[in-house]
């Protein structure tokens, strides 16, 4: 049987899935490129590929990853990695409140801080992507993206809503989506979702009896 | 497929020239314009707001947020399970191919596949809900252009797929189907045939959307040359699906990836177009939707038998990782990427949605057209507003 | 119109008002979220074919009509215009309030950016439940208000608006008397 995806492409590059080599392959190229200005990978074979650089070449690395081929920018966005102090606002309200969790432990490729920024791009022919992480220094900027991608910009605002870090060099951190008087940044782990502290979660805590449920019908589970 | 001949190239550069003479010799004021939030031109709550001389756009920017529901943050606070019912949410017309990438990356993380028929019965009912978005896509085009019978047609011939949606689901809109390893059920009797004539039905309605809107003169000139991404700038904005074909780059999700899905079982073409314009936007989209119906076609005779549901615990807990997953979305690339922490739910979602990159090049793509080209071409790339927003 | 501006109307006359008011309500979309597409269904499509009960989904503009259906969810951000829309519509007017999100917040309500409930901008008369409703809860919704309307005294209403100042206050006093009819809920009992 002749497959019309065969004739679009002309090769079979599904069946022949590219692999490690190809992965490695595109580290190599970055570790020329920046130096030891990399500061991690996390390769999982056939899958997927984390590398960690350093957050003064976060621009260099959209530049050098864009000469490899990684021409589609997919997202950009920021990991709060502080455990959240509030739980799920799940727990039964009349238990003794737990101790939080404060230890912040990083994902794959590592980390030193409690915010990352994270992005991932693919390269369209080889059909492989990227996901790139890069701790935020103390000055809770990073340099911007838009020179290299252009779709960073819309991404980037958000980021800087939602989570309170800089862009250096983007022309228009303006919120995209909160209307201007909202305070906070709602995706940092520690602003709290009111509406759970006041009310609690009605699925885990039965608030109320549970009705009566005729002999023979079954539980109501 | 008709292409502009070239006398009809030489009169469109012809118009123009004439239009750009018009505009030096009559100088105009400028003005701002106001679109929405609420604009029957914009198919939801995005608003536009647009700088014009005379009759040209000089800078235009959207403006988001109107729908932002804040699910990254709900996600926090919800368990594996739970997620799924409020994604399904996020591009409601194809509601089920939303919870499928999800779904495959806490499975990735706990390192579990579903068995071979959930993984065929998950393929038909996602190219089903891209039917059911996609159809809809193509009634509303005409409505953005004056004309408003294709629209009616798309509400009756769509309600068929609802309606088997419904049948194996349960729900019309948000089937809450998917489950972590599976499926929540198997497919009810006499829904094999039925879908064999709703797919009938909705190739008949592709070839009528096609003969009464696509071969239209109205159609193509209001269409044809308008909106152009070059393929470059369609990359890098992070365009995606049938935005990114049509300029022709040939990268679809469904074939150029290997995921526990049945995709790789099933003989279909991958469209693309060279123009980049509004016209090959939405051709795309049309021959996408015949695509699907003949991937329904061929899945369905083959469905493997088995069970719907791999063995998992009663209580999903999943393991400490992060995952990336994306599928090919009716609107584009829909991918989601899970930090989980083993807890009960996730500790972060990053929901990459595709209508927020495909709508976020329009201050690029509307400088310099004119008012009523933004509304085409608006139409034409595309987007669902909880889809931008989340 | 000299009878209904003194706040008089004659039951038969009354009866004939509201036959042609519940008949010919004009609605307008305010579709925000899933259940857009949902009211899209009952009001654009064929099968469910919403004109066949005297509503007519077609207003150009809030200022046109008697009815507005509030579908979706309502964000904080949407809330002032939501607020405009009603202002602007003539009275005398009427709101259904479709969908979890509109009725309460629905699977949203511990968001950080969603109105808990379109009942906290604006005054509601018809809830539909449901996530989204299906198009024939949206219908029973609208037919359920037409028998309101119909059973309305029409008097009161204007009465509310029209006044001068001297027989104004007499009508407030007369109005606030007046126990505030309960809102109708699809389906079953009242919404907490």
């Amino acid at each position: 049987m002749v497959r019309l995806s065969d004739t679009a492409t002309g090769n079979d590059e599904t069946a022949a899935l590219p692999g490690d080599g190809l992965r490695e392959g595109i580290v190599d190229g970055l570790r020329s490129d920046l130096g030891d200005r990399l500061l991690d990978t996390h390769l999982l074979p056939q899958k997927d590929l984390w590398v960690r650089v350093q957050p003064d070449a976060w621009a260099l690395t959209a530049a050098a990853l864009k000469t490899q081929g990684f021409e589609y920018f997919c997202f950009l966005s920021v990991l709060d990695w502080l455990p959240s102090p509030f739980g799920k606002g799940e727990d039964d309200p009349e238990a003794e409140p737990t101790e939080p969790n404060t230890e912040i432990k990083q994902g794959y490729a590592g980390g030193a801080s409690r915010f990352q920024v994270f992005a991932r791009v693919t390269d369209i022919k080889r059909h492989v992507g990227v996901t790139v992480k890069a701790d935020v220094p103390e000055s809770m900027s990073v340099p911007s993206w838009l020179p290299h991608y252009a779709g960073a910009n819309w991404h980037e605002r958000e980021a800087h809503e939602m989570f309170g870090i800089g862009f250096e060099g983007h022309p228009d951190l303006r919120n995209l989506y909160l209307p201007g008087e909202f305070e906070g940044f709602p995706l940092r782990k520690d602003f709290p979702l009111l509406s759970r502290m006041v009310k609690p979660w009605p699925g885990i805590v039965d608030v109320e009896p549970m009705p009566v449920v005729d002999e023979g019908e079954g539980d109501a589970s | 497929m008709t292409m502009l001949n070239e006398r009809q190239q030489l009169s469109y550069i012809a118009a123009q020239a004439a239009d750009a003479r018009l505009n030096v010799e009559l100088e105009t004021e400028g003005m701002t314009l106001n679109i929405g939030p609420q604009h029957p031109a914009t198919h939801g709550t995005l608003r536009i707001i647009a700088r014009l001389d005379g009759e040209q756009v000089v800078w235009a920017e959207p403006v988001a947020g109107y729908m932002h529901r804040g699910y990254e943050k709900l996600t926090e606070v919800r368990s594996f399970p739970q997620v799924t019912t409020l994604i399904n949410r996020i591009d409601w017309l194809g509601s089920f191919a939303n919870e499928v990438p999800f779904i495959l990356a806490a499975e990735q993380l706990m390192e579990i596949e579903a068995p071979p028929r959930a993984q065929y019965i998950r393929t038909i009912l996602f190219e089903l809900s891209r039917i059911a978005n996609v159809s809809l896509f193509l009634g509303d085009l005409g409505v953005q252009m004056g004309a408003i019978t294709p629209v009616f047609m798309a509400f009756r011939d769509r309600e068929y797929v609802l309606n088997l949606i419904e049948g194996a689901t349960g729900g019309r809109f948000h089937p809450n189907f998917d489950r972590i390893g599976g499926l929540k059920d198997d497919l009810p009797k006499g829904w094999i045939a039925e879908t064999k004539q709703v797919m009938k039905k909705l190739r008949q309605f592709c070839d009528e959307i096609e003969d009464l809107l696509f071969g239209n003169e109205i159609f193509q000139s209001r269409t044809r040359g308008v909106g152009i991404i070059p393929a470059d700038v369609a990359k890098s904005y992070g365009l995606s699906g049938a935005n990114l074909r049509a300029s022709g780059v040939d990268w679809d999700l469904r074939r150029d990836q290997s995921l526990p899905m049945a995709w790789d079982q099933a003989d279909f073409k991958v469209w693309t177009h060279p123009d980049g314009d509004s016209w090959a936007r939405c051709w795309i989209r049309l021959q996408e939707t015949r695509e699907a119906t003949k991937i329904v076609d061929q899945l369905i005779d083959n469905i493997p038998a088995g069970p719907v549901m791999a063995k998992v615990p009663r209580i999903i807990k999943v393991p400490e990782g992060e995952a990336w997953v994306s599928t090919e979305n009716p609107l584009g690339e829909m991918g989601y990427y899970v930090v989980s922490k083993g807890d009960l739910g996730p500790f972060r979602v990053k929901i990459r949605s595709a209508s927020f990159n495909n709508i976020s090049i329009t201050p690029w793509v509307l400088k310099g057209v004119y008012v009523p080209d933004i509304i085409t071409i608006l139409a034409s790339l595309y987007f669902i507003l909880g889809d931008i927003d989340r | 119109m000299g009878l209904v501006d003194r706040g008089r109307m004659p039951a038969p006359l009354t009866k004939l008002f509201n036959m042609g008011r519940s008949y010919s309500m004009w609605v307008y979309q305010w579709g925000l979220a899933c259940c857009a597409i949902e009211m899209g269904a009952a009001f654009g499509s064929p099968r469910y074919d919403v004109m066949r009960l005297g509503v007519i989904p077609l207003p150009a503009s809030p200022r046109q009509a008697d009815l507005v259906v509030v579908s979706g969810t309502v964000t904080d951000k949407m809330a002032p215009a939501v607020k405009r829309l009603y202002e602007q519509m003539p009275e005398p007017k009427y709101v259904i309030s479709m969908g979890s999100c509109a009725n309460c917040g629905g699977p949203y309500w511990d968001s950080y950016s969603v109105t808990k409930g379109v009942d906290q901008i604006i005054p509601v008369d018809v809830y539909v439940p449901g996530c989204p409703p299906r198009p024939e809860a949206l219908l029973e919704g609208i037919v359920l208000l037409q028998q309101r309307i119909k059973n309305e005294d029409m008097a009161a209403k204007w009465r509310n608006e029209e006044f001068t100042t001297l027989q104004k206050t007499a009508a407030l006093q007369q109005a606030e008397a007046r126990p505030a009819p309960e809102p109708i809920v699809v389906g079953g009992g009242p919404i907490e």
